[in-house]
């Protein structure tokens, strides 16, 4: 895991500085000797090898140093303001995808070419299709502007979380709707299921103790990544909802080669996605025995 | 069946009510705990400002919000003058250099500390620190010492600032500056508490540690998410303003600003690009000056445009009018000159008016101008010309599609177009690697002197590469020149000879579109600068 982590480290910071562009570059008029004295403020003046060394020295410490755009600011400060709320955001989104999807998906599965199958599938055909920004624009007008039920945006009260929790869920949870739908299927005619009907099992046993429980394996797969880029942050959603979270500062800190963001952000994503995989691989231990994590094939 | 619906459908309520309930604690209700009889105005700063010390955060975003929790020893007035502000008076010397101020004996920090002359003495030498590494540095060049203690040449002692005694503030200029007064309303040189930075040195990094001096406090500070400003009672002119909190958001979407704005949420917005014309129509779009303008650049160290007349032939085959109609249809002015409306000479006359229309539209002139140039530097066709221009503003590659198809009629040219990330561009354009490409300027102080000095040779704007002695020595004698008839007499003469060569086309000058709700009013937005609310009152 930490080897994998270095290697991001030194892909990003050499790739960062590769690009052409500088975090002082802008229209306005911008005096030369003033560049100098910001470039020294910054180190920016050193050797590139420097730098690394230097950088690789701060992550170890966990301080990944001062924004140069925004000077008062670190980059530490950032993440702590902007990471628990793009998780509280993360944690919605994916309560409301995970249990609608599966939920969806199930039905689906059970009334197989029914109309209720039909139309959780339509829903779900149109949540991956539909991105979430243009739904989010359009829950704001329904929503908030023509019935003025819901506040259209910021982050201040629990009103304000609906809106962009159901966009930001619509996706997901249709991805996660298609998944159990056909992993369902396909359980449902295996073996063991007609062993269980055979048995006498009321229906819900089956579906929940025997059926679910193994189809839900691919849809843990997908879990991983997908909670790792929810939970970090949706850059336009935070966007058009004014969401003070995780998302901004990775593009923005890209547009404005505000270098020491860049290599946090990074940094701390991949963290966070290097864990949610490390969690599938746990849960995948739990929901089917017959993979086991420490046993080595042979 | 029905079994496992009712199950997961509880679950789903059960998780919803959960999240509910643990973030209703937390949030506040946002509008609707607050008493009925407070004046609160709702604005939008776009995003968090990039700092509160003064002179770093050199924006905008930090501007607009800061210019009304600080101020300095003047502040611009309703009608974009510097009027007295933490200077009751101040006397000039003879020779126009030597600024003697009276700072008020009711000037109060928001902490109730004295505010006094050291305290303006701190503040305009660490702007000029290198090691303050400020952007707006170059602001205090004017001062006596100030270029060379930024530079590394002298030391903080060169500075010709002194606190003669805690009331009386004195400075010396290089040269007289007649729009010295109206520089010294930016926020670089707003003072600051000593005693309080030098036991906090991040004093601006928070709301609670924030100390200023201006009409509002700064109470509320969640960054990136909102601010809260209230009424500051040490303010010396604290019975002038009207309002009692202003609540910002930090919204960094038009179309969501807009939203919010009509549902009430906001008492301005900007205006969406797709629903401009809609708006004007109906007529509930507010139009402010800007100053500052659109043009594009040429390299003139590049072929074919180190030929006057074929710059020229380019410049008057440019239609602005169509361009400001059609194009970008926000009723900005066309710019037949560089220096924006707004600034008037002793007599009272525009700069813009007095010197006139520098270029025109003239498509035969054009095409006999381009004959002209190609058989001057015998080319048998014009060498390939490129326009480049910077992404992230869709108007920026309407503009040049705009101009590819105008002179493709007008000069039957065909001109490629090629787009930059907006950084990559600002690099390539300084370095003069870029032959044709857009550009813009924003003045920093209300003084026609800060658009044409842009174009002294080596200037740091210049990205032309064009250079004129007679253009130096005249911007070198305007700034020295103390009698004003005489100095916008240079400057007029300045303006000539840049139009006259042509390394620029200008474009448009810029205006402020915006949207603000019955019942709001006396937000004043200068021309140059920033947002005042001083004045501003909501019913």
């Amino acid at each position: 895991m930490l080897l994998t982590l270095w290697l991001i480290i030194t892909g990003t910071f050499f790739l960062m500085h590769a690009v052409p562009g500088s975090p002082f570059n802008e229209e306005r008029t911008t005096n030369e000797a003033v560049q100098r004295n910001l470039i020294a403020y910054y180190k920016l003046d050193e050797p590139l090898a420097v730098q690394y060394v230097n950088y690789l020295k701060s992550v170890v410490t966990l301080d990944f140093g001062p924004s140069i755009k925004k000077s008062s600011q670190t980059v530490n400060d950032m993440i702590s303001w902007g990471f628990p709320v793009s998780l509280e955001l993360g944690l919605y989104t994916l309560a409301l995808a995970i249990v609608s999807g599966i939920t969806l998906g199930v039905i689906a599965a059970l009334r197989r070419n029914g109309i209720i199958d039909y139309l959780a599938m339509t829903i779900a055909v149109l949540g991956i299709s539909i991105p979430n920004f243009v739904l989010a624009t359009l829950f704001i007008q329904v929503f908030a502007v023509n019935a003025g039920w819901l506040p259209a945006a910021t982050w201040t009260s629990w009103r304000h979380m609906i809106l962009p929790t159901f966009a930001l869920a619509t996706g997901p949870m249709a991805i996660i709707a298609r998944l159990t739908r056909s992993s369902m299927l396909e359980v449902l005619t295996q073996d063991y299921i007609r062993t269980a009907k055979a048995k006498g099992l009321s229906p819900a046993k089956i579906v929940f103790k025997h059926a679910l429980r193994n189809a839900l394996l691919p849809v843990v797969t997908v879990l991983g990544t997908l909670a790792a880029s929810i939970l970090t942050g949706t850059f336009v959603i935070e966007k058009i909802f004014a969401i003070p979270g995780m998302g901004k500062y990775f593009i923005e800190s890209i547009n404005n080669r505000d270098y020491p963001v860049i290599m946090g952000t990074t940094v701390f994503y991949s963290s966070v996605l290097i864990i949610m995989l490390f969690l599938v691989d746990i849960a995948y231990g739990i929901l089917d025995p017959r993979i086991n994590l420490n046993k080595k094939e042979g | 069946m029905k079994k496992i619906i009712s199950v997961l459908s509880m679950l789903v309520l059960v998780i919803f009510s959960a999240a509910c309930t643990a973030t209703k604690e937390s949030g506040n209700e946002g509008k609707g705990n607050q008493a009925s009889d407070e004046k609160v105005l709702y604005l939008n700063n776009g995003e968090e400002p990039t700092s509160f010390d003064p002179p770093i955060g050199f924006n905008a975003v930090s501007w607009n919000a800061l210019n009304n929790l600080m101020e300095g020893l003047t502040r611009l007035g309703k009608n974009h003058e510097p009027e007295p502000a933490v200077a009751e008076s101040w006397d000039v010397s003879e020779d126009g250099k030597e600024y003697t101020f009276h700072i008020r004996e009711d000037a109060k920090w928001s902490n109730g500390d004295d505010l006094i002359a050291s305290d303006f003495v701190y503040a305009w030498k660490r702007l000029l620190d290198p090691k303050t590494a400020s952007g707006a540095a170059f602001l205090g060049y004017f001062i006596e010492g100030g270029e060379e203690f930024n530079t590394e040449k002298g030391t903080a002692d060169d500075v010709r600032v002194e606190a003669v005694d805690d009331k009386t503030f004195k400075v010396t200029l290089k040269s007289p500056q007649a729009y010295f007064l109206s520089v010294i309303t930016n926020p670089a040189f707003f003072p600051i508490n000593e005693k309080v930075a030098k036991e906090n040195p991040e004093w601006f990094a928070e709301a609670d540690s924030f100390v200023g001096n201006g009409p509002f406090t700064l109470s509320e500070w969640k960054h990136d998410s909102h601010m809260i400003m209230e009424k500051n009672p040490e303010y010396w002119d604290a019975d002038s303003v009207k309002l009692d909190k202003v609540n910002w958001a930090m919204v960094n979407d038009t179309t969501t600003e807009y939203q919010m704005y009509t549902n009430g949420e906001l008492d301005t917005s900007d205006v969406p690009p797709e629903m401009t014309d809609q708006l004007m129509k109906e007529d509930k779009v507010k139009i402010e000056e800007q100053a500052g303008l659109y043009f594009f650049r040429f390299n003139v160290e590049e072929e074919p445009f180190q030929n006057i007349n074929i710059r020229k032939a380019f410049a008057m085959a440019t239609d602005q009018s169509q361009l400001v109609d059609y194009v970008t249809k926000n009723e900005e002015e066309p710019a037949y000159g560089f220096v924006a409306p707004g600034f008037n000479d002793p007599s009272g006359k525009d700069f813009r008016e007095t010197n006139g229309d520098l270029i025109v539209t003239d498509v035969n002139k054009a095409k006999e101008l381009l004959a002209k140039g190609l058989e001057e530097e015998s080319y048998d066709k014009l060498p390939e010309v490129t326009l480049t221009y910077s992404t992230g503003d869709d108007t920026h590659k309407k503009i040049a599609e705009a101009l590819q198809q105008m002179y493709k009629e007008n000069l039957g040219v065909d001109v490629k177009l090629a787009n930059l990330e907006s950084n990559v561009f600002a690099e390539d354009q300084k370095a003069l690697k870029l032959q044709f490409s857009r550009s813009s300027f924003l003045a920093d102080y209300a003084d026609p002197i800060n658009f044409l000095e842009n174009f002294q040779t080596g200037h740091s704007m210049n990205r032309t590469g064009w250079s004129s002695e007679k253009y130096d020595s005249l911007i070198k004698e305007a700034k020295l020149e103390s009698n004003e008839e005489k100095r916008y007499e240079l400057m007029y003469e300045a303006e000539q000879i840049l139009m006259g060569e042509m390394p620029i086309i200008p474009i448009h000058f810029y205006n402020q579109l915006y949207l603000q709700a019955d019942g709001v009013k006396d937000i004043v937005r200068h021309p140059v600068g920033y947002l005042e609310l001083k004045w501003a009152d909501k019913k």
